[in-house]
């Protein structure tokens, strides 16, 4: 009975809330006035709305009566919240959504980098195309593939934009590589010490780098490990010069790994005619070993240890006492370590990091024992903050103690040097189009006992949905090399100016940039200290009065849209630098700059075939070398560089693990490249600096065992 | 006395108003699942996820329409041409999925669409991702298999990937063959808990045999 009346007072109502029904209308747009076709425009707490059509217009009927809260949502767009009294029939309401500023959306500052990573979009390589360019599956033969990287052959680095080989840091989980290579000897370049595979994100910058970073005047490489392995995995590899295995472990938080491995090319080199004269071919025992554990939602705690010992020597030319040669015997040893953790504890993502490295070489060098030995522990921390919608501020703080000692027979000399630096940086989104980065960075060195402050300024300003302009300004700072340091000690930081504009497009499957650059060297240090290979010159006494300058364009076009499952990408250098510097009598061209740089990668998946092939193209314009015959500081010039070389990865399964069986050539057309040529101390007497070998061919076969295969 | 009737009147009226309330969801749920069947542009689908989304803004505690919004993002990320939001649309699944997540945990449809996911990132560019989501898609279904064996979605799913794998990495038709074998199985002894929950995939698994393994 009393549910009756209930359902009575219901009924009673129902013809009362029909009668009430109100129809919106409007239409809904951007702040542009361009129309939002999908929005969603409803009535708070209700089933009632509908979704914006083509030209943005909507319309829908609500029974609802009263205050209520109409809501437009529309991702990437502020969402409109309006009260609104319905009135009995028709009410038009016209929205505009303002749009949503968020770092998803908005432009990314990119001036002076590539960046490779899976995560991030709008990034011109992807980690596998680091792994598969060039016949050598390093690095930084990758990196030479990109514009503003110079093909230096007779020695291991990354020359960019006219500056030297210690003008470049690498960086590691946020924190400097005190050596990066192998240690080399004379004209021999060595390869990167780190295994590509170990990064999940690459960030190469010729120029005008974040304030996070510093002590590079030209150029970071900065790397980012692996978080969490992805499974249990043991690998096994074969080369034609050794062997190595790994084993990663993952459980539900904690993973480790062990990996070890033993190169020795002296088989290799009995049968690749070598034009180098080996007394033991190189041969090297590497260790490393990774550790992560996951401590909370976020904190990630990751730690790297990586031992190597090395051992090589050789003969080489004696120009002053044909056919003498001289003994050169080099046994490096290296120990590196990193250790970070990263967390995020409330608004903060904050960033913790020790590392220690300890980098030995031994050398008999015609009988004179040398011995070197570099150890380096540095912490570093950052946190970084969303101050509002538009701002996030990263800042944090540095501190570097490098030991330095050096025996050269009985003579030892050791320095100490503390590098402390702070920095501060601002990303400030304007509107999604408009960002800038804004940055300071000062820092300390114990040694020059000199402070300085380094301001760093980009902003990216996109022009469509896909091309976009970006400008960078930024001062760098540099110590001066150990070699320096230890002969004199009223040097000054060495700095450079970086003025870079460029304009890029990234479609969907191409990419076009291109770059114009202006860099300003001062103080760059001078003096000499050794006179080889620049016999006969004045010796410069030492002092930081050295200068400098480079500027050029550097293009990049990468197609994989055009042909069919081909990818390609060509890059081009101009360049056009000088400087005075070390030991330069005057400003000259340096030995390590090409005018032109030109290098093509073309990669095609062959799906019958299971294979992976590319072919990399590389042409640079000769450099200078020192002739002493010539009146003329480094007036003359090589033949151009050219190189053409081949991978071809096979995919295979065997016994349901996968293998991977690698070929590669380098230098497959037998270019005849000479990189130099050394003189005899009364400049009589050449010899060309060359390639190791004409040809060089590498064969690995690398196992996986335990990749489930989930299909199954 | 009288209290306790006004009590017991008043307790009447809210029984009768939530489940009229419930009617109208299940009204408009129904209306909703009745108009997926028919849909095709990406138009359509956006109308679609729209009205879920709607529905669940009104509901808050129902986590189907946040199921079934998640769901529908995913298969506008598939259908839309353009490729440049093809992740845009599946960042909105992710968030709304996690809603869906959030209100009824350890559901095994809510797994399969966590892989369904994974699979979208996939096969936006399946060279250079595989590394980073091949693990975790398999991962997600396998869980919707743990939470309950009789759902046919993750092994429908499952299926199709492995059927666009090539052969070299253990895929191709003849060995997503035996997958959707088990799946079909599934599919046809499977109940669903009521009229609202999920039975997307049947037809369209019964499609593809038709079309992809002539008899």
């Amino acid at each position: 009975m009393k549910m009756n009346r209930c359902l009575f007072l219901a009924a009673l109502m129902l013809p009362f809330l029909i009668n009430a029904q109100t129809r919106i209308s409007g239409k809904i747009t951007d702040d542009k006035n361009s129309p939002l076709p999908g929005a969603n425009i409803y009535i708070k707490d209700t089933y009632d709305g509908v979704t914006s059509k083509e030209d943005g217009s909507f319309s829908f009927r609500t029974n609802e009566k009263g205050e209520v809260i109409l809501i437009a949502s529309f991702v990437g767009y502020k969402k409109y919240e309006s009260k609104l009294n319905l009135k009995k029939g028709e009410m038009k309401i016209d929205i505009s959504l303002e749009e949503e500023i968020t770092q998803m959306n908005a432009v990314v500052v990119s001036a002076g980098s590539f960046e490779a990573s899976d995560e991030k979009k709008g990034v011109i390589l992807k980690p596998l195309d680091v792994v598969t360019t060039g016949a050598t599956a390093d690095l930084y033969t990758s990196l030479n593939t990109l514009p503003g990287a110079q093909k230096v052959g007779e020695t291991e680095g990354l020359f960019v934009r006219g500056g030297s080989a210690s003008e470049a840091k690498t960086i590691i989980d946020e924190m400097i590589v005190q050596k990066p290579f192998s240690s080399s000897v004379p004209d021999l370049p060595s390869r990167g010490r780190f295994s590509p595979m170990m990064f999940k994100g690459t960030v190469f910058s010729t120029g005008g780098y974040s304030a996070q970073y510093g002590q590079a005047l030209s150029s970071a490489l900065i790397l980012k490990t692996e978080d969490m392995p992805k499974q249990t995995i043991t690998a096994i590899n074969t080369m034609v010069f050794g062997f190595g295995g790994a084993h990663t472990q993952r459980w539900e938080n904690t993973a480790f790994s062990f990996e070890g491995g033993y190169y020795n090319l002296n088989p290799y080199n009995n049968v690749f005619k070598q034009r180098v004269d080996w007394d033991r071919s190189p041969s090297s025992i590497d260790l490393s070993t990774n550790f992560r554990q996951k401590l909370s939602k976020n904190g990630l705690l990751k730690a790297f240890v990586s031992y190597n010992k090395s051992d090589l020597s050789l003969y080489l030319p004696d120009l002053d006492n044909i056919p003498n040669k001289t003994y050169y015997e080099m046994k490096p040893e290296n120990i590196y370590s990193n250790v970070s953790y990263r967390d995020i504890v409330g608004d903060w993502n904050l960033f913790g990091g020790f590392s220690y490295s300890l980098d030995k070489d031994r050398i008999n060098a015609a009988g004179n024992n040398i011995s070197q030995d570099q150890r380096l522990v540095q912490t570093k921390f950052t946190a970084n903050k969303k101050l509002n919608e538009n701002i996030y501020l990263t800042f944090g703080a540095e501190v570097h103690n490098t030991l330095y000692d050096d025996t050269y027979n009985q003579l030892n000399i050791k320095l100490n040097e503390v590098y402390t630096a702070g920095f501060a940086e601002g990303d400030i989104y304007f509107s999604n189009d408009l960002a800038a980065k804004v940055g300071i960075r000062a820092e300390h060195s114990k040694v020059l006992n000199k402070f300085n402050i380094a301001p760093r300024i980009s902003f990216a300003y996109r022009l469509g949905k896909y091309d976009q302009l970006n400008f960078a300004y930024g001062r760098f700072y540099q110590t001066p090399e150990k070699n320096f340091l230890i002969q004199y000690d009223k040097f000054d930081y060495e700095n450079a100016d970086h003025y870079i504009a460029n304009y890029q497009y990234i479609g969907e499957n191409r990419t076009f940039r291109a770059e114009i650059y202006y860099k300003q060297y001062h103080n760059l240090v001078k003096g000499t200290v050794y006179n080889y290979p620049y016999f006969n010159l004045p010796v410069v006494p030492f002092s930081s009065d050295g200068k400098g300058y480079a500027k050029g364009l550097d293009i990049f076009w990468r197609d994989s849209w055009t042909i069919r499952n081909c990818d390609y990408w060509i890059s081009y250098s101009y360049l056009d630098t000088k400087r005075e510097y070390s030991n330069y009598p005057t400003m000259a061209f340096p030995t390590f700059a090409s005018p032109h740089t030109f290098s093509i990668v073309f990669k095609r998946w062959f799906e019958s075939i299971s294979s992976f092939v590319a072919l990399t193209y590389v042409h640079a314009s000769g450099r200078p070398y020192f002739n002493p015959n010539n009146p003329e500081f480094l007036g003359d010039h090589t033949d151009s560089y050219n190189n053409l070389s081949a991978n071809i990865s096979y995919v295979a399964r065997w016994f349901g693990s996968y293998s991977v069986i690698f070929f590669s050539i380098d230098n497959i057309a037998g270019f005849a490249n000479v990189y130099g040529y050394r003189y005899s101390s009364d400049g009589k007497i050449s010899n060309p600096v060359l390639p190791a070998t004409l040809r060089s061919a590498f064969l690995g076969v690398f196992i996986s065992i335990g990749e489930e295969n989930p299909y199954q | 006395m009288k209290n306790a009737a006004a009590i017991l009147l008043g307790f009447f009226c809210l029984v009768t108003f939530t489940r009229a309330d419930d009617t109208k969801y299940t009204e408009a749920m129904k209306n909703n699942l009745e108009q997926m069947k028919s849909m095709q542009t990406v138009q359509d689908m956006v109308d679609l996820t729209n009205s879920y989304l709607r529905i669940a803004n009104a509901e808050k505690t129902k986590w189907l329409p946040y199921y079934y919004a998640s769901y529908l993002t995913i298969l506008t990320s598939l259908t839309d041409p353009d490729a440049a939001k093809k992740d845009t649309y599946l960042d909105e699944a992710v968030k709304t999925l996690a809603v869906a997540d959030s209100l009824q945990p350890n559901e095994s449809e809510i797994y399969v669409l966590k892989g369904f996911l994974f699979a979208g990132r996939l096969q936006i560019d399946p060279m250079n991702r595989y590394m980073q989501y091949l693990q975790p898609m398999n991962e997600a279904y396998e869980k919707a298999k743990v939470l309950d064996p009789k759902n046919p979605r993750p092994e429908y799913l499952v299926g199709m990937t492995t059927f666009y794998t090539p052969e070299q990495f253990g895929g191709g038709a003849k060995a997503a063959k035996s997958i959707f074998e088990s799946s079909l199985k599934k599919f046809n002894e499977f109940i669903p808990k009521d009229e609202l929950m999920p039975t997307w995939g049947k037809d369209q698994l019964e499609q593809f045999i038709k079309q992809n393994y002539p008899q």
